[in-house]
């Protein structure tokens, strides 16, 4: 109707929107050093930056459930392990998920797993940083949905290498991971090669 | 109410001859004669004495004058808000002044209420309300008025003029056409809003007070549309374009509809090429909600809706000879964006494998019932990807072509090369 109106945004953008699960190889996970809030609230969401230079709130990974354990007596979790291509996620699952966790409890590795779930960093009582994923759901799937993923997986990262210095997250990455695109290339083409011609 | 900045007093000690003279004019306008050297010590005591911020102290005693002399305004009023402004510039929580034309009149929902309705300027369109305590001339639609010292106010979200005991109502002359902007109904917001679209559905009403609901489309999206039993409403015709002036935009759990009560429809020559509303995703299954899996729905024809465990419908109470269903609710994400899918029961029999009548059985013969159902359906489409297609509204697909992606090695060549080319 007029400029005032128009300049006010749309409502519809105030109500809850859901993070969007990113898609990242193991190897580039592992880098990821920066985690913060998008807000000064108890339940603004907590994203990881990518390396490659994306927030990230929530992951959809798919690969190989290579071993699991059950740990803590009072507060039962399990820890698992997911290969990719390129590497090993960590994903545990708490009784903050039943979900995924009585899920993971009925996974017998080795077996394909597509896992959703909220990425977050550790630090060891040494020092070392640690990426882990706090899985929401972790279910079997067919081989065919992990190649999928490889694919699906290349793409997003190739997109986001190709938006490096375009975006404000990308910029904020540069400055905190200084990774040079042409080693995150050849990562994407070596995931890409072991799968079947 | 109104809330009072303050400003300190040093600054405005030197300021209260101004204040003074500001409330004798006032007075003055209204025919009244008050002294000048009554107001100046009263505000000096607030001010100075009391430590009150000047604009509350003129606010206490303009309040004090008016009833000294009989005259009726509302709470805070007179402190702000005789100016007059654009209709669109009323921002909630102000007290304005407003002339524009009622555009439209819609039947009080109280009688409380005395009239409620649409007033516009050349600015914009606001919703008003009267109430009946207001004791404000009968307000007739197609005529201007000056509305003086009314309350904007947020009801649902949307921005409202509340005219009270103490505006003042006039009739008034304009000079002028008064043209509404019509929108693109990708572009409406809470409030007024004025579309060009067609009615490319017509829903079976829920309710007998209901006259017609169904979806309204333009080039760029669709709206859901209510029109409720009143005088001399007429039902919009099914694949009619229709030019729509002045329909209430009303916002629920973030989906906007349109209330065409206060509207005006006029049919249109010729068509509109409406956005088929459909749309395509090929993403991940991410999240299955409840609520997916085998369900009841309510039997009482035009209802279908879905039962709690307790054979419950929300409209028609306990419902024991309910029809069985299968659907699922879920996320699809692509990575980059996510959305709500609805697959409804013939693509989840594909997908799954398992008929109604396998899912019924499943329930009667397993100790977990409906839950058994729920965990299969689960571990059949979670986390796989799919290609989903169909109507999106509001950010929901609903989705009448839903299959598992199969690997692409054309994909899969294409991005070696894309990784490899450039090293």
């Amino acid at each position: 109707m007029t400029p005032a109106d128009q300049s006010r945004p749309p409502r519809r953008d105030l109500s809850f929107e859901r993070e969007p699960a990113r898609r990242v190889f193991a190897s580039e996970l592992r880098e990821a050093r920066v985690q913060f809030r998008d807000g000064t609230d108890e339940k603004s969401p907590s994203y990881v930056l990518l390396p490659t230079g994306e927030r990230c709130n929530r992951v959809f990974i798919v690969g190989a459930f290579t071993e699991k354990k059950r740990q803590g007596d009072q507060n039962i979790f399990y820890r698992a392990r997911v290969a990719d291509p390129t590497g090993t996620f960590s994903v545990m699952a708490g009784s903050y998920q039943p979900e995924a966790m009585q899920q993971i409890a009925r996974i017998e590795p080795p077996a394909f797993v597509a896992v959703v779930g909220k990425p977050s960093l550790y630090e060891t009582p040494d020092g070392a940083i640690i990426v882990s994923v706090r899985a929401e759901s972790a279910t079997i799937v067919e081989r065919e949905v992990r190649d999928c993923w490889v694919l699906d997986t290349a793409q997003k990262t190739l997109d986001r290498i190709d938006a490096i210095g375009k975006t404000p997250d990308s910029e904020r990455a540069a400055q905190e991971y200084h990774i040079d695109p042409v080693v995150y290339r050849k990562m994407v083409y070596d995931a890409l090669s072991q799968l079947k011609m | 109410m109104l809330s009072v900045p303050y400003l300190g007093t040093e600054m405005y000690g030197m300021d209260i001859p101004e204040i003074a003279e500001r409330i004798s004019l006032k007075f003055v306008q209204k025919g009244c004669n008050v002294d000048r050297q009554k107001i100046e010590p009263k505000l000096r005591r607030l001010i100075e004495e009391f430590g009150v911020p000047p604009a509350e102290a003129e606010r206490t005693v303009q309040n004090e004058l008016f009833r000294e002399f009989g005259i009726v305004i509302g709470p805070g009023g007179g402190g702000g808000g005789s100016e007059k402004k654009a209709i669109a510039e009323a921002v909630p929580g102000e007290w304005v002044t407003v002339e524009g034309r009622v555009v439209a009149l819609s039947r009080p929902p109280s009688p409380a209420i005395s009239a409620t309705g649409v007033l516009s300027d050349e600015s914009g369109s606001i919703r008003f309300v009267i109430w009946s305590k207001a004791s404000a001339p009968e307000i007739r639609t197609g005529t201007w008025y000056r509305f003086e010292s009314a309350v904007v106010d947020e009801f649902k979200g949307v921005s409202n003029l509340k005219v009270h005991s103490g505006t003042k109502v006039t009739e008034i002359t304009h000079e002028g056409a008064l043209i509404p902007n019509v929108r693109k109904i990708s572009e409406l917001s809470p409030g007024v809003g004025n579309v060009r679209a067609k009615v490319i559905q017509e829903w079976e009403a829920n309710h007998e007070r209901m006259l017609q609901t169904g979806l309204l489309g333009d080039e760029t999206a669709t709206i859901k549309f209510v029109m409720w039993k009143e005088e001399g409403k007429e039902r919009l015709v099914p694949g009619t374009v229709y030019t729509i002036y002045y329909a209430m935009v009303d916002e629920y759990n973030g989906r906007l509809s349109l209330n065409l009560n206060t509207a005006t429809a006029i049919p249109e020559e010729g068509d509109l090429a409406v956005s088929s509303g459909e749309s395509h995703m090929e993403g991940a299954l991410v999240h299955i909600a409840p609520g997916s899996g085998l369900i009841k729905r309510c039997p009482v024809e035009g209802c279908n809706r879905v039962l709690s465990r307790q054979n419950y419908c929300p409209v028609h109470e306990i419902q024991p000879k309910y029809i069985y269903d299968l659907r699922i609710k879920g996320w699809i994400d692509d990575g980059i964006k996510t959305n709500e899918v609805l697959v409804q029961r013939e693509m989840v029999e594909t997908l799954t494998g398992i008929t109604l009548d396998q899912a019924q059985e499943i329930a009667e013969n397993n100790p977990l019932g409906m839950d058994e159902v729920f965990l299969r359906i689960r571990d059949r489409v979670l986390g796989r990807y799919l290609d989903c297609g169909g109507r999106e509204i509001d950010r929901r697909i609903l989705a009448n072509t839903c299959a598992f992606c199969t690997f692409n090695p054309g994909k899969h060549a294409d991005l070696l090369n894309r990784a490899g080319g450039e090293q």
